[in-house]
């Protein structure tokens, strides 16, 4: 078996395998525990469904935070955003998608696919940048770092599979694909988590305080 | 104006009130209770208080942190000294810790790779969560996930009371509280006395023990054992109403250091004894006195089941607002340019921000809000207990300059309270700080401008069902 078989074979699909089950067994641990109940009258009768609504409003900061948190908001969406597009849209990307569904749709053109891929891994190198010129704001653990070089991985190596730098292609390709499975082994253990934990506990608060008839 | 206000003063001003407190507040020190258990069994009961008070709502919280920093800036105490240990994320690390080890999905793994938590740890949190943490909330408006960090030190407060852990002030005062059912020693005597004196010297009847009354008011220790003006203007408040009132002198007091401290036997205790009161006496209406913390600890608690309780709690200044949207309260224009600090337990934890605007709006009031105002104010930074304590003196001093700053771009001349701890804290700031600002609380101003007037007589207004608006 070579390099490039292992990756696409036992290492990616091991890794898929790690990545759901740990991700429903976080998941399950924690909403299955009890829920404090507030039994203390609400301000308005309905006006706890309100609640929900910090679901979507707190994808942006209030304008009383703008100064704060501009830089970051802002490189932060260029990162989501620009790697959302890239693991969705390249061909290589849509084959393998393919190969696990079957599902497919048309790709974006090679040169849109590296520019974009180029904006995520400079938004992410922006992002560490600020963090560790600002120790006393971020307070970093390792958790922060290891989740960081997990995330970056994928990124360079893809990024320099796709321009063949580095050695042989096949080579590139299966470390990419193993710092890929490397990201989703990862996942259910690590703060990456929070791209489903931000519905919880958004929605939690949201509730909590629209209880008392504020607006969060 | 009344008539009570020709009389000569006898009650000190709040400058004397706030300086009578710092001596006695010295005293606290001495009379703190020394810890009884094992450092091992202190630990123990820390780690099981927090098992037992984390659902799933804590977990997902605690999960959530994606340490981005967010909230570092919106925390008054980060701001005011820059000091990163008093960043509100990491005010969680150790509950994220024991929570891992002893609730977590993953507990078997972090059991092996985390260490186990030391007293000194705990020790060490105590600046953390209650010197440097007035639960204001402030970082939740920020937090891209919501976090409700307040929430989460208020339970590792009370993680603290089980590890004997309470800084000396609090726990003097949780003890006496808890033994004596007395804050300062205001106790049910220091009530009918000060009651009594009031009534001779103002002439002012404030109703004491009715069998039954529609409404029951609260008063606090500040006002019972040093502010007689806050009693007073409380009283010459409800009488121009007309309503049918009363104090009890089993459930008196609003202040609940069971509440501040984390001690929640306490809390359950000191509330009880105020709702089986109201029940007694049938009120339909339980006023709280100013007094920040015991809205969260009446009116929010998510232990009282206030659906089932036949009687309405609302803040004093909820009360007023009510009042004067009716147009019950009669009151005579007030001068100058005024604005209105929100206490954080009433206004961004508790909602009650249009209530203490309505009351000032009564009263013709020249109003500018406070530039980042309602949910967005700054903490005073003396609220949670804060005030007591002598070792968070440099961080409520610094603190307090954000709000110096924030209150002068206003223009203003005076500012509004509603909340004993914050006009503790204002009058203590605005001294130390040659401040020339006005600082007034909600609940004298109104009784200083209150017109009496022959139809607020308690006859015409006993036909009037309720005031429970």
């Amino acid at each position: 078996m070579t390099l490039l078989e292992f990756a696409r074979g036992p290492a990616i699909h091991w890794a898929l395998i790690i990545l759901v089950a740990g991700t429903i067994w976080r998941l399950l641990g924690v909403l299955a525990l009890t829920r404090g109940g507030d039994l203390s009258r609400p301000r308005d009768a309905f006006g706890n469904y309100k609640g929900y609504r910090t679901v979507f409003s707190r994808a942006w900061p209030s304008s009383e935070f703008n100064v704060a948190t501009r830089y970051q908001t802002i490189v932060a969406y260029l990162f989501h955003f620009a790697t959302l597009i890239v693991v969705v849209g390249i061909t290589a990307h849509i084959e393998f998608i393919q190969s696990l569904t079957g599902a497919s749709w048309p790709a974006l053109p090679n040169a849109v696919g590296v520019a974009i891929g180029i904006v995520a891994l400079v938004s992410l190198l922006a992002l560490i940048l600020r963090r560790l010129t600002n120790p006393s704001i971020y307070c970093s653990n390792l958790g922060d770092y290891i989740t960081w070089i997990l995330v970056a991985a994928p990124l360079i190596t893809g990024l320099m599979a796709f321009a063949h730098l580095g050695p042989r292609y096949e080579t590139m390709l299966a470390i990419h694909i193993l710092s890929v499975a490397l990201m989703f082994i990862w996942f259910p253990f690590s703060k990456l988590m929070h791209s489903i934990w931000f519905v919880f506990s958004r929605a939690q608060s949201g509730l909590t305080y629209a209880h008392k008839g504020v607006q969060i | 104006m009344s008539t009570s206000a020709a009389v000569a003063p006898i009650f000190p001003t709040f400058e004397q009130v706030c300086q009578g407190f710092a001596g006695q507040i010295g005293m606290l020190r001495q009379m703190a209770p020394e810890p009884t258990l094992t450092d091992a069994v202190r630990v123990e009961r820390a780690i099981d208080t927090l098992i037992a008070e984390t659902n799933a709502g804590e977990a997902v919280w605690l999960e959530s942190c994606i340490h981005c920093g967010q909230c570092t800036t919106a925390c008054h105490f980060f701001q005011a000294t820059g000091e990163t240990k008093y960043a509100p994320m990491r005010k969680m690390d150790l509950y994220r810790r024991i929570y891992q080890r002893e609730v977590g999905p993953f507990r078997w793994w972090y059991k092996l790779i985390t260490r186990p938590v030391k007293l000194k740890e705990l020790e060490d949190l105590q600046e953390l969560v209650y010197d440097s943490c007035s639960e204001c909330g402030r970082c939740t408006m920020v937090c891209p996930m919501g976090i409700d960090t307040a929430s989460l030190v208020h339970h590792l407060r009370s993680a603290l009371v089980a590890a004997e852990l309470v800084p000396a002030e609090l726990a003097a005062l949780t003890a006496e509280q808890k033994h004596r059912g007395t804050i300062f020693g205001a106790s049910a005597d220091t009530l009918m006395n000060m009651i009594n004196t009031i009534r001779d010297h103002y002439g002012v009847t404030i109703p004491l023990d009715k069998p039954s009354a529609e409404v029951m008011v609260l008063s606090s220790a500040v006002d019972l054992v040093a502010n007689g003006n806050g009693l007073l203007a409380t009283a010459r408040i409800m009488n121009h109403l007309g309503v049918d009132w009363t104090m009890c002198s089993d459930g008196f007091e609003s202040a609940n250091f069971g509440l501040l401290s984390g001690d929640m036997a306490l809390w359950r205790q000191q509330s009880e004894s105020i709702t089986t009161a109201a029940q007694r006496i049938g009120a339909k209406t339980l006023v709280i006195a100013e007094c920040g913390h015991a809205y969260p600890a009446l009116r929010w608690n998510p232990m009282i089941k206030g659906g089932s309780l036949p009687f309405d709690m609302v803040y004093m200044s909820e009360f007023l607002g009510r009042m004067a949207k009716a147009g019950r309260l009669n009151l005579t224009p007030i001068d100058g340019k005024i604005t209105y600090h929100d206490p954080c337990k009433t206004g961004r934890r508790g909602g009650a921000f249009d209530q203490p605007r309505a009351v000032l709006q009564a009263m013709n009031a020249d109003y500018v809000e406070l530039p980042s105002g309602r949910e967005y104010n700054w903490c005073c930074g003396g609220g949670a207990g804060i005030f007591l304590l002598e070792r968070a003196t440099r961080l409520r001093d610094e603190s307090f300059k954000i709000k110096i700053k924030q209150v002068n771009a206003t223009g203003a001349a005076t500012v509004v309270v509603s909340c004993a701890s914050c006009r503790l804290n204002f009058e203590a700031g605005r001294v130390k700080n040659h401040w020339d600002k006005e600082v007034a609380s909600l609940v004298e101003l109104v009784a200083d401008h209150l017109i009496d007037t022959p139809a607020q007589a308690p006859a015409a207004k006993s036909s009037q069902p309720g005031v429970t608006a």
